[in-house]
């Protein structure tokens, strides 16, 4: 008897794949919903400046402010993918236990 | 004795890996890279998005106005910044909790900014407008975050 360790392999990377992709629909559709909001106040922020509506100040604060916007979704979303790592990880860790389990053929996992 | 296929290039790696995920499942491990849902992050920082939303209602409704000036609004500031340090230790505090605890920091420059914004002069409801939107994202950002943590529970 012997573990067939591309077959183990194959295993692991389906569950890997499966966990990612479940994920990702969820993360892009949030990274391009704030990604467009971002990219509307900065435009709005040079057009207040622009126009004279906010001084040289106030249009650093409020950049500052989007900065800092910006850095937490992109926190978020690193958050995110390590939650789905997280949750690969621990779908192959069940693949493997459920696949040595079968080719030795008794509960030893 | 079990053979194990040695045919395939850089083996050892994967051996190791593989071992490593037996080991972890044998201890009865699952891994956990991130902390778990906190409810009471979460209450905080809903309520604190209540609290700011408020506070921009109020000062749409006052612009031009004398009372728009930061001096009658001062006790939303010191407020949130109470509100803002108890969510950031309490984050801190949780084991693996390093991102919302960031977050929870950077929340805390977003305030300190809009403060010296409004000490510099009231604010118009074009940069109201601006303000929500970079706190709606700042605050999303943590909840989005803490649901997550949630995983299917």
């Amino acid at each position: 008897m012997s573990l067939d360790a591309v077959k183990l392999g194959k295993d692991i990377l389906a569950a890997l794949n499966g966990s990612l992709a479940e994920k990702w629909p969820d993360v892009k559709d949030y990274g391009e919903a704030e990604a467009k909001k971002l990219a509307q106040t900065l435009v709005m922020i040079g057009t207040l400046k622009a126009t004279g509506k906010i001084n040289k100040e106030q249009a650093e604060l409020h950049l500052e402010m989007q900065k800092n916007a910006t850095r937490m979704v992109l926190m978020t979303i690193e958050g995110l993918g390590i939650l789905s790592a997280e949750a690969a990880i621990n779908s192959a860790l069940i693949a493997v236990k459920d696949n040595v389990n079968k080719e030795i053929g008794f509960t030893l996992l | 004795m079990m053979k194990i296929d040695r045919r395939i290039p850089g083996f050892g790696v994967f051996l190791v890996s593989v071992c490593l995920a037996v080991t972890l499942a044998l201890s009865g491990c699952t891994v956990k890279l991130v902390s778990g849902y906190d409810e009471t992050t979460d209450r905080a920082v809903t309520d604190l998005q209540r609290k700011t939303e408020a506070h921009l209602v109020a000062l749409e409704s006052v612009e031009d106005l004398p009372e728009c000036t930061y001096e009658n609004h001062k006790q939303f500031y010191d407020e949130a910044k109470v509100d803002i340090s108890a969510i950031t230790v309490r984050a801190a505090a949780i084991p693996k909790n390093d991102i919302t605890t960031q977050e929870s920091q950077l929340l805390a420059s977003q305030l300190d900014n809009l403060e010296k914004l409004h000490k510099i002069a009231c604010l118009s409801k074009d940069q109201i407008t601006l303000v929500r939107t970079h706190f709606n994202t700042s605050f999303t950002a943590i909840l989005k975050l803490e649901f997550a943590k949630r995983r299917g529970e």
